[in-house]
């Protein structure tokens, strides 16, 4: 038996989406404009591009690239992040190179990663990367500057050499906020695909949205956001499962929905 | 060093017996006639016993017997508002091995920060000091420390936390698991081994961490008030439960602690700090038989009296020290 109010959580975010089609539906109706879609329009376009192998195979490709930018900048970003959050000399020699690069939008970059890589796969993982990179890099960062040091102390004592306390200590002490970041990453490398593929058309989920675009296919167009926007509900739901496994000893006990898992 | 040794527990023994002279002088001042009169034989003997000439060729034969020697150690930190903040002024102590000694002293008067220095954790701005001869460069297994702040790996259960220990000196994992789980039961919280430190009240830390330390077996204890946050009746039991411990596998045992009751009824010997700067006002040496059972001290007239003089000598400083 579920209680009331959990039957209300529940149902909040259905209600929310239903809403939100309701509205567009009405406003859309209101306005009569070519380039604005019914909500049915876009909805009944959802399954056309679902069905066809073409847009699978771009759809597919974009979520590889995105899995390879947003893996390997994980594997950077935290090593980074924690060795800068544990010595001041590290954190020194990077800080003004990532305060350079943090305000620019990474997709911005992308015209010239073009030039250099040219416009296939690597030049846009390489973007995703960036763009993942930060958050990641921050909140490691900040993870490992917060760790308690008696905790260390305890490790040292325990005989645990620098390289250890370093894996064994601050990186499981440092979990919760680390995937934090990788939470933000996550959210960016699905922006940063799409504004990648915006950029340099040749395949992915952002070509067949933008090709839309100047066709002139409105449904389509929205069709793709819906789908977009399903693939980011989906991703962070997977990922906050996964996180709240893995971080299942630092959560609070009273529970906060903060995704739709 | 062996006459000591097999001298512990029976009754006319010298116990703590380093810093000889001026042991035997405070111990005439903290044990005056009058008690020594009134009390048992015991108290007798072991008052006549401490005279300073029976005391000093022991030491002096085995000068190794001191584990730790800290040599006019200060310690001064930089505060934010760029001033010198002294918390350690020329601190001195020999620490013997298989002793039991507290440090006692007001909030703030830097008993932490001497823990530290012993654990290897903070380098003194000045002075030095040494374990088993050797200058202290870092942290080791042969000094356990148990934080004021627990310090637990939130990360892990508390089984995981005790076996850490174990795990990284390269006890096989089903061993170490048998004993952790011993040491759990012992400090009393068979049923919690699955549990995460979040779920654990303030108490239940303190003694997982008391455990997870005691673990790995060091020779030395460095204990940051262990039993602070525990309520009377635990405090009670671990009190015995550690003085059970240390007799049966005398570790030397640094013992921090604002209760001037427990650092009597524990210590061989009782470190006496003051504030501002933090330095050693007196040392003390508890002689009082052992085992120590609790409910026997407390009616022995001596152990009164050790309270009764030291929480004295805490008033008169406070009235002295406190600046206008
Ligand atoms: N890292 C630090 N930076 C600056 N000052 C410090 C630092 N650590 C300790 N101190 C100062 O040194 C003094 C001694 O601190 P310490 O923690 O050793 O006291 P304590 O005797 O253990 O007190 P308590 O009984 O409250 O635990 C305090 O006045 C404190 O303000
Ligand atoms: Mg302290």
């Amino acid at each position: 038996m579920m209680s009331p109010a959990g039957m209300t959580k529940r149902a909040a975010p259905v209600l929310a989406c239903i809403g939100l089609l309701v509205v567009w539906q009405v406003a859309s109706l209101a306005l009569k404009n070519d380039s604005f879609p019914t909500a049915m329009g876009a909805i009944t376009a959802i399954p056309d591009i679902l069905g066809d192998k073409e847009s699978l195979v771009n759809i597919l490709a974009s979520l590889r690239r995105m899995a390879m930018g947003f893996g390997a900048a994980v594997l950077v970003s935290i090593p980074l992040g924690l060795l800068m959050g544990r010595s001041a000399a590290i954190a020194a020699f990077f800080n003004p190179l990532l305060m350079v690069i943090y305000p620019v939008p990474k997709a911005a970059l992308m015209p010239i990663i073009m030039l250099w890589l040219g416009v296939g796969d690597i030049a846009k993982t390489l973007v995703i990367f960036l763009g993942v990179s930060l958050p990641v890099i921050y909140h490691s960062f900040e993870g490992a500057k917060a760790v308690e040091e008696k905790m260390l102390w305890s490790g040292a004592a325990m005989g645990l050499l620098p390289v250890q306390r370093l894996v064994r200590i601050v990186l499981p002490a440092a979990l919760p906020e680390i995937l934090t970041g990788c939470r933000t990453g996550l959210v960016l490398a699905l922006i940063t695909m799409i504004t990648s593929e915006m950029i340099a058309r040749q395949s992915g989920a952002g070509n067949i949205l933008f090709n839309a675009l100047d066709m002139g296919q409105y449904d389509t167009v929205f069709a793709m956001i819906i789908i977009v926007g399903a693939m980011g509900i989906c991703l962070d739901a997977i990922f906050e499962r996964v996180r709240a496994r893995l971080v299942r000893w630092s959560e609070p006990q009273f529970d906060m929905p903060l995704s739709f898992s | 060093m062996k006459a000591r040794q097999n001298g512990r527990g029976s009754n006319d023994a010298p116990h703590g017996c380093e810093n000889e002279s001026l042991s035997g002088r405070l111990l005439a001042r903290l044990v005056p006639l009058n008690l020594r009169a009134s009390g048992t034989e015991d108290g007798m003997t072991v008052v006549s016993a401490r005279s300073s000439e029976w005391v000093r060729p022991v030491t002096q034969q085995d000068p190794a017997s001191a584990i730790i020697e800290i040599d006019r150690v200060s310690q001064v930190f930089q505060t934010s508002a760029r001033k010198d903040h002294v918390a350690l002024s020329d601190i001195s102590l020999r620490i013997e091995e298989r002793a039991f000694v507290s440090i006692l002293g007001p909030s703030g008067c830097g008993k932490s920060t001497l823990l530290y220095i012993v654990g290897g954790f903070v380098s003194p701005t000045s002075g030095a000091a040494k374990v088993k001869g050797q200058a202290i460069k870092g942290p080791g297994p042969d000094r356990g420390p148990v934080f004021q702040e627990f310090a637990l790996f939130p990360w892990k259960t508390v089984l995981g936390n005790v076996m850490y220990g174990p795990r990284q000196q390269g006890i096989r994992a089903a061993e170490a698991e048998a004993q952790s789980r011993a040491l759990i039961d012992m400090v009393g919280l068979k049923g919690y081994e699955n549990f995460y430190p979040k779920e654990l009240s303030g108490g239940m830390k303190q003694r997982v961490a008391l455990a997870r330390t005691l673990a790995y077996h060091p020779e030395v204890l460095l204990m940051d008030e262990p039993f602070g946050a525990l309520d009377a009746h635990t405090r009670t039991r671990l009190q015995n439960d550690l003085l059970n411990i240390w007799e049966r596998d005398r570790k030397t045992v640094l013992f921090v602690t604002h209760s001037v009751d427990e650092a009597v009824f524990l210590s061989d010997k009782v470190v006496m700090m003051s504030k501002s700067p933090g330095r050693i006002r007196q040392v003390i040496d508890i002689d009082l038989p052992r085992p120590r059972r609790r409910n026997e001290l407390l009616l022995d007239p001596r152990y009164q009296k050790y309270v009764v003089d030291i929480e004295r000598m805490f008033d008169e400083s406070d009235e002295g020290g406190v600046p206008a």
